[in-house]
C-alpha cells in the first residue's frame, strides 16, 4: 500500500459557524486519503467492464423503437441460426415480470404493452460482440402504434399527487400589496457517469444467481432479482464493482439491467456480461425529471411573504419508477428557504409516454429551487430591494415553522452561507461594478450619435453579471423513511484481527470507502488505516439502505460510529486497557467479535404522511452560491468564469473529500444552467451520443471556490448532516441570476441555451430599438 | 448463420502487427481495422483505459502514441504499427508513482477514477510537451493551459479544479516518494478475455501511392486518414465498412512547403501539425486559429486537414477557412491529377468532387500577403464542440475600401458555402455600420440553416448575422 501524506495545499478553507470547533478527535474534520485512490491513479482498480469472466457471453437489448404501440409478436429471422444464442422475451421470466420498485408497474420487458421508445423487449446474448449484434438485428417487433401522451402539462395520469398546507391562501393574498406571478421549466439532465451501465450475471449451481456490476444500491439490485427470478433471498448475491459515477442513475437503473442480465445467464446456461454502450445508455436509462412549476405569491410592502401558491408538475414518463419520492422531495423543496406563514403547495407527478425519469442528484429540489429562487429574485424587483437583503429577512432562522409545520430546531444556517457567501465574493462591491458597466453600455447604445446597430448590440460584445442563490436540502430519507428502512450497519473486529466496517453503502466516488471508516476509526480511537470498509456483498454486508439522499455519511455514518463505540466498549472492558492498545490481544483471547445496530428514528422526529405534516426531514443542510458569467451578445453563449460555493453540511468529517463533493456538484449544476439541453421528440431523446449532448469540459468550467461552514447535527456522534446533493441546488439559480445581472433577461427556462439567451436578448434589443434603426433590407434573394 | 465465409476464412490470416506497449514489444494478430483500444484492453489485458463512449468525446481511453495523446477508440491498430504506446499501467515506474499520480491523490483529483487514467494521460503529454522545449515550461503553466491541454477529456465527479491543480502540482516538483501498488508490475498477460470482433474491419496500409490508387480502383475500402471520422461512424453503426485503405504511411500526402506562391499542404497534416508550422504561422496562421478551435488534443493529433474535406461535413471546422482562402485542392488517382477549387469541391451534402478512384494529396493556399481573414466558430461549448455556425471571412484593404471579399460559412447550409450576395454587399465597399447592417441582413437571408439537434434555423440565421457585423466592426474600428 501506498505510504502518503496529508498535504495542506489541498485542504479547503474550512470556516467553522456559530457552533463550536471540532472536539478532541484527531479524524473528524481530516483530509484523510482516499482509500481507493492508489488503484484507480494505476489502473490496477477493476470496473465491471474490466472484469475477466471466463466463458462468459455478451448480452444485448432488443428496444422498441415508438412511444406507444400494442406489441403484437416478436418475429425472429428464420435464416439466422438461432441454435448459437440465447433469447428472452417475458414469456420466460420465472418470476414476476416487474423491475421492483416502488409500485411495480415497469416491466423487466414488455409483454403487451409498449410505453416508451426506448422499452426493452427481448434480450440477446451470444458468445462474441458480432453475433450478438447479428442476432439482435435478426429479431423484429409486430406492432400496433397506440396515441402517445407526450405533454406533461397535457397528461392525465399522475404516478403522485401532494398537497401541502399551511395558515389560509386566501387571507394571505388578502393582506398582499404585490402580487408576483411566475412560470419556470426545466427539461431533462443526463447523468453522464463516464462509466456507462454495465452488469455481470452468471448463473450458480444451486439455481441461485450472482451478479456483479456498477451500482449504488445493491440491496435494491438483490429484491428485484428475488422477485423477477423467483429466488429465494439466500440464492441471490450482488456486489459492486468499482463504479464509475452514478449521481441517482445508477440508483434504481441497475436493477432492470441486472435482471436483464440474470435472465440471460439463466437461459445461455453460463455468465453473461451486458455493458451499454453510450449511445444506448443514453437512450434508454432515466434522466432528470422535466418539470413546470408556477408560483403566484402574495408579497407585503414591508417585504413578508404573506402567500405562496405553488404548482409543481413533474413529468415521470412512462412509470412510476422513483417518481413519487422525487415529487415529495421538490414539493417539500419548493417554497425556498423562506418563511411565509400561508402556503400551499400542489404537485403531481405525471405519466407521458417517454423515457422513465428517475434519481438525479438532488431529486427533485434542483427544480423546484430553481424556481423558487429566480422567482425570489423578480419578487425582490418588483420592490426593488436587493435580492440579497430580501433573501436575508425572510430566511429560516432557528426555531422558524416550515410549510409542512417542522419547527426547525437545530442547525439552520441559511443566515450564515449566504452571509458568508456575500462577503467571500464581495458581493454587493461586485455587483456596483455591474451596474456601472451596464450603465456605460446603455448610454453608449442610446447616444445620439450612436451608428445604426440594424438589430446589432453595441460596441462591447461581452456583458458581464453577478448572481446569488440560496438553498436548503434535507438529509436523509423523506418523511419517515428513514424508519422504515431500519437501516442496518455492523462492525467486526474479525479472527485474523482486522477491523471490518459492515454496510451497503457503495463507493461511487464521493468517498463513503474513505470516510465511513474515518468516523468508525475516530469511535475506536485507532488510525483511519486501521478500519477496512467489508467488500461490498449481500452474502456479507448487512442491509443499510441504499447510497442516496446524502445519507451515507449522516445516517449510516451514525450507525457506524454508534457499533463501533459499542466494540470499544465491549473490547476495554475485557481486557481493561485501550481500544487501540487491546483489540489485537482480545481478539486472540475472546475470538472475533460483531456489533451490528439498526437505525431507530432520531429523538423527536415525526412526520404524519396522510397529512403530509411534520418533519419532512431530519435536518438540513444550507448553501449559497455566487456565479460570475459573461454573456456573449452576439452569439448568446454563457461562460461562467468564477463561481463561490458556500455550503454547510454540519461537521465537515473529510474536508478534501467534502469539497470535492460541492464542486463536482457545482459543476454539475452549472452545466444544468447553460449548456446541458436534451431535446426530446416524438419522446424520442435527440441528444443521444456525448457529440451531442453536452457536458462542460475543463475549459467550460468555472474556478469553484468551495467553502464549508459547520453547524452540527446534534443527533449523530460526528455532526456530520448531507452534503451530496446540496449544491446541486444552488447552482443554476445562481447562473441565470447572473445572465439577468448581466443583460436584462431572465431566463425562466432550463438550460440557458445561446439560443435561448439569444432570443431574450433579442427581444430586449427589440424594445430598445427606435423604430428607424430596425433592421435593413437586405440585398438580392436568397440562394442555397 | 451459415457456414464460414469468405470473411471468416480471411481471419484465420490476420495479419501480425508488432509496437511496444510502456516499452514492451507486443504483436497481435489481428484485423488492421481493430481499435487499438480492444487490443489494448481484450487482447493485452490492459483494462487501465477506460472506454466511455466510443467515439473520441470523452478521452477516458486516451493513451500516448510516440508522446502525443491519442483517443485510443479512434485508433485502428494497423496505424501503430512500429509505435509506441504508453498507457496508465506504464506511467509508475520502478515501483514508484509517477509525479502526476501522486499529485492527483494528494490534491482530491480522484474521485470515481474513471476518467482517470485518460486524465492522466493528457496532463502527462501536457507536461512532457513542456519539458521537452515544444512549450516553454514555465509559461505553459497557466490555468487556461493546462486545461485546454485535458478539455479532451470529460470528468463528471470533480468539477476539474482539483485536477488542473494536479498537473501544476506535478510541474512544479516531482515529490513523490509514494510507492505504486503491485499489480500494476505484472505482465503483459493475455487476459483470458479476448474476443475477436467479427465486424472489426481488415485494413490495407500501402506504401506508395500507386499501390493506394490501384487498392481503391479495385472497390469495397473507406479511405482512412486520422481516423476521427472514419471510427465514429463505426460507433455510430454506419454499415457496410469491412475494409479501410489505410493512408497514414503515404509519404506523398505529408508535409507543408512553400511552392509556386502558395501554401502547400499535405492531405495528412494533422491540426496539431497546423498548429506548430511556421510556414503556417506565416502565409495563412488563419489555419492554426481554426486547428486550435477543432475537438480537444486528442482530436488534433489526429484529424487531418484532407480528412475533414473528404468527409465534407457541413459542419467542417476547415472548410469555410479554405473556401475564404480560395484554396485548391489537388486530388490523384491513376490517371493523373488535377486541383479542384475549394469553392467547386462540395456540390451536395456530404459529397465531394472526389471520383470514386481518386484521393485527396494536397491543399494549395495562394499566399496573398495583404489579405485579411478573420475566423469564428460558434458551438455550445468551449472544446470538443461541433459548430453550430462557423464563418470565415477575407478581404484585401485598399483606399478604405474592401477588395476580394470571400464570406464562407459552414453548419448553415447542406454544404459549406460561399455566401456570394452578401460579399457583394461588402465588395469595394467601405466597412461602415451602414455597410455592416446590410452584409448582416443580406446574409441572413441568403443562408439556409435547419434545426437540428444541435441548434435552430433561427439561431444560426441570426448568429450569423451579428458575427459577421461583429467581425466588419472590429476590422473597421467603430
Amino acid at each position: 500500500m501506498a505510504s502518503l501524506r496529508d498535504t495542506s495545499t489541498a485542504q479547503p478553507e474550512t470556516t467553522v459557524g456559530r457552533l463550536p470547533a471540532s472536539p478532541a478527535g484527531a479524524l473528524i474534520g481530516r483530509s484523510v486519503p482516499r482509500r481507493d485512490a492508489p488503484a484507480k491513479v494505476t489502473g490496477a482498480a477493476r470496473y465491471t467492464d474490466d472484469l475477466v469472466v471466463d466463458g462468459a457471453w455478451y448480452g444485448l437489448t432488443v428496444r422498441s423503437t415508438e412511444p406507444h404501440a400494442r406489441l403484437l409478436g416478436i418475429d425472429r429471422d428464420p435464416a439466422f441460426d438461432w441454435s448459437r444464442v440465447a433469447v428472452v422475451t417475458a414469456a420466460d421470466i420465472p418470476g414476476e415480470n416487474v423491475v421492483h420498485l416502488i409500485y411495480d408497474d415497469q416491466p423487466a420487458l414488455v409483454a403487451d404493452e409498449i410505453c416508451h421508445h426506448a422499452e426493452a423487449v427481448a434480450l440477446v446474448a451470444a458468445p462474441d460482440p458480432a453475433t450478438a449484434r447479428a442476432a439482435r438485428a435478426a429479431i423484429h417487433l409486430r406492432t400496433e402504434p397506440l396515441p402517445p401522451v407526450l405533454d406533461l402539462l397535457a397528461a392525465e395520469k399522475a404516478f403522485a399527487r401532494y398537497e401541502i398546507s399551511k395558515g389560509d391562501l386566501e387571507t394571505g393574498f388578502a393582506e398582499a400589496d404585490h402580487i408576483v406571478e411566475g412560470t419556470y421549466s426545466v427539461g431533462p439532465q443526463e447523468h453522464i457517469y463516464i462509466e456507462p451501465q454495465a452488469m455481470i450475471a452468471a448463473p450458480e449451481v444451486d439455481g441461485g444467481v450472482t451478479v456483479t456490476g456498477s451500482l449504488q444500491c445493491p440491496y435494491y439490485v438483490h429484491a428485484a432479482l428475488a422477485r423477477a427470478l423467483a429466488l429465494p433471498i439466500d440464492k441471490v448475491r450482488v456486489t459492486q464493482a468499482e463504479t464509475g459515477g452514478g449521481f441517482g442513475g445508477k440508483e434504481e437503473y441497475p436493477s432492470m439491467l441486472a435482471v436483464h442480465a440474470a435472465l440471460l445467464a439463466r437461459a445461455a446456461g453460463r455468465p453473461v456480461r451486458m455493458t451499454y454502450d453510450r449511445h444506448e445508455d443514453i437512450v434508454a436509462t432515466t434522466k432528470r425529471h422535466p418539470a413546470v412549476i408556477r408560483h403566484r405569491t402574495g408579497v407585503a410592502a414591508d417585504g413578508r411573504l404573506v402567500a405562496q401558491d405553488i404548482d409543481v408538475v413533474m413529468d415521470a414518463g412512462a412509470y412510476a419508477t422513483l417518481s413519487p419520492v422525487v415529487l415529495s422531495r421538490g414539493a417539500l423543496h419548493a417554497t425556498g428557504p423562506y418563511r411565509c406563514a400561508n402556503v400551499r403547495v400542489r404537485a403531481r407527478a405525471v405519466m407521458t409516454n417517454t423515457v422513465p425519469a428517475g434519481a438525479f442528484r438532488g431529486f427533485g429540489a434542483p427544480q423546484t429551487e430553481f424556481a423558487a429562487e429566480i422567482h425570489l429574485a423578480r419578487i425582490a424587483e418588483a420592490l426593488e430591494l436587493p435580492a440579497a437583503e430580501l433573501r436575508r429577512r425572510l430566511a429560516y432562522r432557528e426555531g422558524d415553522v416550515t410549510a409542512t409545520g417542522q419547527v426547525l430546531r437545530h442547525s439552520v444556517a441559511a443566515i450564515d452561507v449566504l452571509e458568508r457567501a456575500e462577503e467571500v465574493a464581495d458581493f454587493a462591491a461586485e455587483r456596483a461594478k455591474t451596474a456601472h458597466a451596464r450603465e456605460q453600455r446603455h448610454a453608449h447604445a442610446t447616444r445620439a450619435d450612436a451608428p445604426a446597430r440594424g438589430m446589432h448590440p453595441g460596441a462591447e460584445r461581452i456583458a458581464s453579471g453577478v448572481g446569488l442563490a440560496l438553498g436548503w436540502h434535507g438529509a436523509g430519507f423523506t418523511g419517515s423513511g428513514e424508519k422504515t428502512l431500519a437501516s442496518v450497519a455492523g462492525i467486526e473486529l474479525t479472527a485474523d484481527g482486522r477491523i471490518l466496517i459492515l454496510t451497503a453503502q457503495t463507493e461511487i466516488g464521493q468517498g463513503a470507502a474513505t470516510v465511513l471508516p474515518q468516523i468508525a476509526a475516530e469511535a475506536l480511537g485507532v488510525a483511519a488505516e486501521a478500519v477496512e470498509p467489508a467488500p461490498l456483498d449481500t452474502a456479507l454486508v448487512p442491509n443499510s439502505g441504499p447510497t442516496v439522499a446524502s445519507r451515507t455519511t449522516m445516517v449510516v455514518g451514525g450507525l457506524v460510529a454508534e457499533a463501533a463505540g459499542k466494540l470499544r466498549a465491549q473490547v476495554e472492558e475485557r481486557t481493561g486497557r485501550p481500544f487501540v492498545e487491546s483489540w489485537r490481544e482480545d481478539v486472540a483471547a475472546h475470538g472475533p467479535t460483531r456489533i451490528d445496530v439498526r437505525f431507530e428514528g432520531y429523538p423527536g422526529i415525526e412526520w404524519d404522511q396522510e397529512r403530509y405534516r411534520g418533519d419532512a426531514y431530519p435536518a438540513y443542510s444550507w448553501a449559497a452560491a455566487v456565479a460570475w458569467v459573461d454573456v456573449d451578445l452576439d452569439t448568446g453563449q454563457v461562460a461562467v468564469p468564477r463561481v463561490v460555493a458556500v455550503d454547510e453540511a454540519g461537521r465537515v468529517v473529510n474536508p478534501m473529500l467534502a469539497a470535492g463533493q460541492v464542486e463536482g456538484g457545482t459543476l454539475q449544476a452549472v452545466g444544468y444552467a447553460t449548456i446541458e439541453e436534451m431535446q426530446v421528440v416524438d419522446g424520442r431523446y435527440r441528444n443521444d451520443r456525448l457529440a451531442t449532448y453536452l457536458i462542460p469540459t475543463a475549459l467550460d468550467a468555472p474556478a469553484i471556490e468551495a467553502h464549508l461552514v459547520e453547524a452540527p447535527f446534534p443527533h449523530n456522534p460526528h455532526g456530520a448532516k448531507g452534503l451530496g446533493e446540496l449544491p446541486m441546488d444552488v447552482g443554476a439559480p445562481a447562473v441565470i441570476d447572473a445572465i439577468h445581472d448581466a443583460t436584462g433577461a431572465w431566463i425562466t427556462e432550463l438550460p440557458a441555451t445561446p439560443a435561448r439567451v439569444l432570443a431574450a436578448l433579442q427581444a430586449l434589443e427589440e424594445e430598445r430599438e427606435p423604430e428607424e434603426q430596425r433592421a435593413p433590407e437586405p440585398v438580392g434573394e436568397g440562394v442555397s | 448463420m451459415t457456414a464460414p465465409s469468405a470473411e471468416t476464412a480471411m481471419r484465420t490470416a490476420a495479419p501480425i502487427y508488432r509496437f511496444t506497449v510502456n516499452d514492451r514489444p507486443v504483436e497481435v494478430a489481428v484485423p488492421g481495422g481493430r481499435r487499438l483500444l480492444d487490443v489494448l484492453r481484450l487482447d493485452l489485458g490492459l483494462t487501465g483505459s477506460k472506454e466511455g463512449c466510443g467515439e473520441g468525446e470523452c478521452g477516458a481511453c486516451s493513451v500516448l502514441l510516440d508522446g502525443d495523446v491519442v483517443d485510443s477508440c479512434l485508433v485502428p491498430v494497423c496505424q501503430v504499427e512500429g509505435r509506441q504506446v504508453r498507457t496508465v499501467e506504464g506511467l509508475a515506474t520502478g515501483g514508484r508513482l509517477d509525479p502526476l499520480q501522486a499529485a492527483f491523490i494528494s490534491t482530491g483529483g480522484v474521485q470515481c477514477g474513471i476518467c482517470t487514467p485518460g486524465m492522466l494521460m493528457a496532463g502527462r503529454a501536457f507536461l512532457d510537451a513542456g519539458t521537452v522545449g515544444m512549450l516553454p515550461t514555465g509559461a505553459a503553466l497557466t490555468d487556461a493551459a493546462i486545461r485546454e491541454a485535458i478539455s479532451g477529456n470529460l470528468c463528471r465527479c470533480t468539477g476539474y479544479g482539483r485536477i488542473v491543480e494536479a498537473v501544476r502540482l506535478a510541474a512544479e516538483g516531482p515529490v513523490t516518494t509514494m510507492t505504486a501498488p503491485e499489480a500494476i508490475a505484472a505482465p503483459l498477460a493475455r487476459s483470458g478475455q479476448s474476443v475477436l470482433d467479427l465486424d472489426d474491419p481488415d485494413a490495407d496500409t500501402p506504401r506508395a501511392l500507386a499501390e493506394a490508387y490501384a487498392l481503391l480502383a479495385d472497390g469495397g475500402r473507406r479511405p482512412l486518414a486520422g481516423g476521427t471520422d472514419a471510427l465514429v461512424e463505426r460507433e455510430a453503426g454506419v454499415p457496410g465498412v469491412h475494409r479501410y485503405l489505410d493512408l497514414a504511411a503515404l509519404a506523398e500526402l505529408r508535409g507543408i512547403l512553400v511552392a509556386d506562391g502558395g501554401l502547400v499542404v499535405g492531405a495528412n497534416t494533422t491540426y496539431a501539425e497546423l498548429r506548430r508550422s511556421p510556414l503556417v504561422a506565416e502565409h495563412a496562421p488563419i489555419l492554426a486559429e481554426m486547428a486550435a478551435q477543432v475537438g480537444a488534443a486528442q482530436i488534433q493529433n489526429r484529424g487531418t486537414l484532407g480528412g475533414n474535406i473528404a468527409t465534407a461535413s457541413p459542419a467542417g471546422d476547415s472548410l469555410p477557412v479554405l473556401l475564404a482562402l480560395d484554396a485548391e485542392i489537388v486530388v490523384g488517382g491513376a490517371h493523373g491529377e488535377r486541383s479542384i477549387p475549394a469553392s467547386d469541391f462540395f456540390p451536395a451534402y456530404r459529397r465531394t468532387a472526389l471520383a470514386g478512384d481518386e484521393l485527396i494529396l494536397r491543399i494549395v493556399v495562394p499566399i496573398r500577403p495583404d489579405r485579411t481573414v478573420a475566423f469564428r466558430k460558434v458551438g455550445t461549448r468551449r472544446a470538443q464542440a461541433i459548430s453550430v455556425v462557423v464563418l470565415a471571412v477575407a478581404w484585401r484593404a485598399e483606399d478604405g475600401a474592401w477588395r476580394d471579399v470571400r464570406v464562407a460559412l459552414g453548419s448553415v447550409a447542406a454544404t459549406p458555402i460561399r455566401a456570394r450576395a452578401t460579399e457583394a454587399t461588402l465588395e469595394g465597399a467601405a466597412p461602415t455600420a451602414e455597410v455592416a447592417a446590410v452584409a448582416a441582413a443580406t446574409l441572413e437571408a441568403e443562408i439556409t440553416p435547419i434545426d437540428d439537434v444541435r441548434s435552430t434555423a433561427e439561431y444560426r440565421r441570426s448568429v450569423a448575422g451579428r458575427i459577421l457585423h461583429r467581425i466588419v466592426r472590429d476590422a473597421a474600428g467603430w
